[in-house]
């Protein structure tokens, strides 16, 4: 039985010590969230294994910029377009990435029920998906643009004038938009999927096989109505399945100058456009349904 | 350096009642005060404590009443009123891959403290739980009472003003139990920092609790200090070896009551002071009866409970 009616305050030799200095705001708390987030999804503060799909897929994405650096050099033309650089290579990677390193943000937490501490920290419940979403972007939008720019840094070394120069940076600035808008919404896919399952192993295959899957099933489809040069509505619009093909055609119908290697979307490029920004809306809209579920559990 | 808020109520709640969909009632009309200090919350699994805490952390609105912590409304200071409160919940909440240092640092963060402000009391909140080297090592290596520890320290890294803890020994053994249980009382008693324990072990709270707050389907069954719980609870167990009913009689006659026990053989005689003692060893000696046992007992809180509920008065 205690003894104590009152609080005593007697400082015990281990000295509990109070904190009277700065605290710091609900926006600081989230921005402190979002660079511990970014950090994981990178694999920093967690094991040597984390790190290796990381690290792979850097070096996948930046070899196209290499060997185009290479090339350059031996007086070849630049080899590919800022806006598409190595499309397949760039859904394969993307995939793999996220399919690995949204549910390293997520799933983990949902796992290990972590959520109930992070909610009765001063943040609000949009808080938590909405910094995991900025995080994963950022990270995405490492992996996409840092080959554009070392493409154009490797161009422009063995630029003859100052002309050439403004040209490849006049080229690479819808290339770095282009990456953008894919880690825009691959990272809002990438999230609300793997939300939607704390076990690791099945919310990336959930991601992997969403993507693959629905990038396959467009490519066919394309095929079946008879390739990108077919004028058929159905090869125009096949595009759709694929989230992959929907950003190919935004950009196509942003005026995208190089050749994409699937989708075509000709006359219904508004519609890609509609179906993305619907596409984004929804796997915000679901991953923060998600999470206030989450929080009155 | 008193932590404490003064006589300020820490918790002030006013009809409360939570109403989940499917119309189940988890809070009925709760209008309960708790004061600054150890406080217990005990009810049946079920009574209402966790929807409660849910309420005074502002995860979820209530459907009528109001409810304050220090001061604060919880529908509409709710993160203020998180930045005053360290909790701990029952279920584990624990991802096995970190360190405990990681883990503690991390959420000290997420209360808003500086990082380097964070490191450090990430360190001193796992070293006042008593984990010191084992701090480095992943959670996933950690016994049950270890991991209750870092819940305890993540709940404590903030500087909070008040913890709530949730069922705190949870799935400990008894060793544990009491380790967490001494832990607790000295956080309340030497940090001044207020806890509100919540736990359907009503023998193991009483122990720590300054106070005690019991409630039952959602309603208050009682709330007050644990000297007057257990104060009406004072028997004098008397037990001889024959002659019970004569000594019954025997003590009537002087002015006391007593009632005999399940087995017949002791008799429980209500402690009014120290005459009792007197009173009840004069009726033995008078009657020359073979006296085997006198001692002082306590209902436990549990016990009293039983019998309010039985009788229905106070």
């Amino acid at each position: 039985m205690s003894e104590t009616t009152q609080a005593t305050g007697v400082i015990h030799d281990l000295g509990y010590r109070r904190y009277d200095g700065p605290r710091l705001g609900r926006a600081q708390i989230v921005r402190a969230l979002i660079w511990h987030s970014f950090r994981s999804s990178w694999g920093i503060g967690r094991g040597v294994k984390a790190k290796i799909i990381p690290i792979l897929a850097c070096i996948a994405m930046l070899l196209p910029a290499l060997v185009n650096a290479f090339a350059v050099s031996r007086g070849n033309a630049r080899l590919f377009g800022y806006d598409v650089y190595s499309p397949q290579l760039r859904v394969i990677v993307i995939t793999i990435f996220i399919a690995a390193q949204a549910p390293e943000l997520v799933s983990r937490d949902l796992r290990s029920h972590v959520l109930p501490l992070y909610f009765s920290r001063p943040i609000r419940r949009g808080d938590y998906p909405l910094a995991k979403y900025i995080a994963l972007t950022a990270a995405l939008l490492l992996l996409i643009e840092v080959p554009l720019l070392v493409t154009y840094v490797g161009t422009i070394a063995s630029a003859k004038n100052g002309h050439a120069v403004w040209n490849e940076t006049k080229a690479l600035i819808p290339g770095l938009g282009v990456g953008l808008m894919w880690a825009v919404l691959m990272a809002a896919i990438g999230l609300v999927l793997a939300s939607l399952t704390g076990r690791r192993a099945y919310a990336t295959g959930i991601v992997a096989i969403a993507c693959f899957l629905t990038w396959t099933v467009s490519e066919v489809l394309i095929q079946a109505e008879g390739g990108m040069e077919s004028t058929s509505a159905g090869a125009r619009i096949a595009g759709l399945f694929s989230p992959f093909n929907i950003l190919d055609g935004i950009r196509i119908w942003l005026g995208g100058t190089s050749q994409g290697e699937d989708a075509n979307p000709g006359h219904f490029g508004p519609l890609y456009g509609v179906v993305g920004v619907l596409l984004l809306a929804a796997c915000l809209g679901g991953l923060a349904a998600r999470y206030r579920k989450v929080s009155r559990a | 350096m008193t932590g404490s808020t003064g006589s300020e109520a820490v918790i002030e709640t006013t009809m409360l009642t939570k109403v989940y969909p499917g119309d189940v009632t988890a809070l009925d009309g709760l209008t309960v005060t708790v004061a600054p200090g150890v406080t217990g919350l005990v009810g049946a699994n079920g009574a209402g404590k966790s929807t409660l805490i849910k309420i005074l952390l502002g995860l979820i609105p209530p459907t009528q009443g109001q409810a304050k912590v220090l001061g604060r409304d919880c529908q509409t200071n709710a993160e203020t009123i998180r930045t005053l409160l360290g909790y701990m919940p029952e279920h584990d909440c624990l991802p096995p891959d970190v360190t405990a240092t990681e883990f503690v640092t991390h959420l000290g963060r997420m209360s808003g403290l500086p990082p380097t402000v964070a490191k450090e009391r990430a360190a001193e909140s796992l070293r006042h739980v008593g984990l010191h080297e084992e701090r480095y090592r992943l959670i996933g290596t950690y016994s049950t009472g270890m991991k209750q520890r870092v819940k305890l320290a993540q709940a404590l890294v903030g500087d909070p003003r008040l913890l709530l803890l949730d069922e705190p020994t949870n799935g400990l053994d008894p060793a544990g139990r009491t380790a967490m249980l001494e832990l607790i009382a000295r956080i309340g008693a030497e940090f001044g920092i207020s806890i509100v324990v919540a736990s359907h072990l009503l023998g193991e709270i009483e122990r720590i609790c300054d106070h005690l707050v019991a409630i039952e389907g959602g309603r208050l069954l009682r709330a007050d200090t644990i000297t007057s719980f257990t104060q009406a609870s004072q028997v004098l167990a008397v037990e001889v070896e024959e002659g019970l009913a004569q000594l019954l009689r025997e003590l009537k006659a002087r002015g006391l009551t007593g009632t005999t026990q399940q087995d017949q053989r002791i008799l429980l005689v209500p402690l009014g002071g120290d005459d009792t003692y007197d009173l009840v060893r004069d009726a033995v000696a008078d009657l020359a009866l073979p006296l085997c046992r006198l001692e002082q007992r306590r209902h436990q809180v549990e016990e009293l409970f039983r019998d309010e509920e039985g009788a229905a008065h106070v």
